[in-house]
């Protein structure tokens, strides 16, 4: 048996590998940056760059709108963003809004909150923020936040009422807030927000979305009705640099990139044995 | 007949047209309707279908546990959890009305539902979608071949939108890009001609023109743009990527509009059970 001979068995062997061997590979390259940080450079993208200096570009006192749209699933992604831009959002003394299209949107905002605005800043609730709470309905929520907030939300998510709230004053529908971040994983989210709040009232938005939905906000980023988008894990840590304050994301870049690779390296091999199967199929 | 047939078609064709109408109308109590009230009524209906959803989990549940149906044993856990939760959510509070008030006592800290959340719910729904990563990653090893130009296109972007996208991608020479291109064309002219003296002087005048195009310009890492990984997966994110979603939008936006004219003319009639 000739010498390349050899070599392309090899190749065929890692071709039919077992795939719990891959299961174990992916999770050793998840693991191991983890623990051991590599601290590769983040470079921020356009999009996200475009969130920051919407935001930044915001006066002192802004009524932001923050709406929570994800569950425990995909928090590694989109609970970074939400506690950057809360975090940019409470440097910059700007009054939060909290909104929940998902059930478990009230628990992550909770999360935040309490890590950031309570841990970090010691803003009071109120005042500085509110976490409305979560109501049914999907677009029929943001369509009811357009037309008459307090119709929607006639208590908080503690239950006390918005007429008591200082900050709710003069807030009665969309058009009362300055801006829009929506953390979106999935419907109801981010496009309903762009199709039946920001874009038909004028109010600027941003969106931080998980990597699967990037394809399909794209399209909204382009034509200016959203302004910029926090992509995925990599947009999260790209608004962790842009703030000055890394977090989760940050860290977790190093694993996603070495995963990455590494499938790369699986599909550039599994496609080596697949030319050489066929190359020998031909043969004989 | 008439209440199960005609009366459901002539609400959702009034509330239809109604809706559809208000958007071109300027008229005050239409766009009030349109923009609140109906909005209102969606919501309290969607509070109903909750509950309609959570009942008809049960049943169901139920009656695989009960006829001992395939998989009933998870149905058991599935039936638990519905109770368990019914009785966080409505019975035992776990505080004291000063630490929450009930309502409020669903996202309170040291609540039995809270506690549900944080140590059961969060961490099995994050177990299920971090089991993707290994899923990708064994389904790439196995199905993404180069079987015709078209997987081929796939698997290209795939590439380059996976490592673009990363930290790790960002380092990675425009000038390492251009070499293995070189390499890959090579092979491709290799496997066209089948002459080792083709192939080595393609390869050689390739690497050559990279290697004198890099020192002329002093190696820049992101230059020339068009094979820097970042600069590629933006551009196939801003511009093929765009144009497909856009035509699928468009489409999905037809579909739609064309399913609810057929609802208000009556024509589809599936939600009444025809």
């Amino acid at each position: 048996m000739s010498r390349l001979n050899k070599i392309e068995d090899i190749f065929l062997k890692i071709g039919s590998v077992d795939r719990r061997w891959i299961f174990i590979i992916i999770a050793i390259v998840v693991i191991v940056p983890i623990l051991v940080p590599i601290g590769l450079p983040i470079r921020a993208t356009d999009t996200s760059k475009k969130v920051y200096d919407a935001i930044e570009a915001l006066p002192k006192g802004s009524n932001v709108l923050l709406s929570i749209e994800y569950s425990p699933s995909t928090k590694p992604e989109n609970h970074p963003m939400t506690i950057s831009i809360m975090r940019h959002l409470f440097r910059n003394n700007q009054k939060v809004y909290i909104t929940c299209l998902w059930p478990d949107g009230q628990f992550m905002a909770q999360d935040a909150l309490k890590q950031v605005a309570e841990g970090e800043f010691n803003k009071i609730y109120g005042e500085d923020y509110v976490l409305l709470g979560y109501r049914p309905g999907g677009e029929a929520v943001v369509k009811g936040i357009v037309s008459n907030i307090r119709k929607l939300f006639s208590v908080d998510a503690r239950q006390t009422k918005v007429d008591d709230i200082p900050m709710m004053d003069g807030i009665t529908n969309f058009k009362d807030f300055d801006f829009l971040f929506s953390a979106s994983a999935g419907y109801p989210g981010t496009i309903e927000w762009v199709q039946y709040a920001a874009d038909p009232t004028g109010v600027p938005m941003s969106s931080g979305v998980t990597s699967i939905q990037v394809n399909e906000v794209m399209p909204y980023v382009q034509s200016g009705q959203m302004v910029g988008v926090l992509a995925g894990m990599p947009g999260a840590a790209e608004y962790e640099s842009l703030i000055n304050q890394k977090g989760s994301a940050t860290s977790g870049m190093d694993a996603q990139s070495v995963a990455h690779l590494v499938i790369v390296l699986f599909i550039v091999l599994g496609n080596i044995s697949f030319f050489i199967e066929r190359k020998r199929s031909k043969k004989y | 007949m008439f209440w199960k047939r005609q009366i459901p078609i002539f609400i959702v064709t009034v509330i239809g047209s109604i809706t559809l109408f208000g958007w071109f109308i300027d008229q005050p109590n239409v766009k009030e309707f349109v923009g609140d009230d109906a909005t209102q009524w969606f919501d309290v209906l969607a509070s109903f279908a909750i509950i309609l959803g959570a009942l008809n989990l049960i049943k169901l549940q139920l009656q695989k546990v009960l006829y001992q149906k395939p998989g009933w044993l998870y149905s058991v856990v599935a039936v638990f959890g519905f109770v368990f939760a019914i009785i966080a959510g409505f019975f035992v509070k776990g505080v004291d009305d000063s630490v929450a008030q009930w309502g409020a006592h669903v996202t309170s800290d040291g609540t039995l539902f809270k506690w549900m959340f944080d140590y059961v719910f969060s961490p099995m729904s994050a177990t299920m979608f971090s089991l993707l990563a290994f899923f990708v990653a064994s389904a790439s090893y196995r199905a993404f071949r180069i079987r015709n130009f078209e997987a081929t296109l796939l698997l290209a972007s795939g590439i380059i939108i996976m490592v673009g996208r990363v930290p790790i991608g960002g380092i990675i020479s425009s000038w390492f890009i251009m070499y293995l291109i070189v390499l890959c064309l090579g092979i491709y002219v290799n496997s066209l001609k089948q002459d080792m003296k083709i192939t080595f002087v393609f390869v050689a005048v390739g690497v050559s023109v990279v290697t004198i195009g890099g020192f002329i310009t002093g190696w820049p890492i992101d230059q020339p743009g068009i094979f820097y990984l970042p600069s590629i997966q933006e551009w196939i994110y801003y511009y093929p990527n765009v144009a497909g979603a856009r035509a699928i939008m468009i489409g999905i936006g037809l579909g739609i509009f064309a399913t609810s004219i057929r609802y208000i003319l009556g024509i589809e009639r599936s939600y009444i059970g025809e």
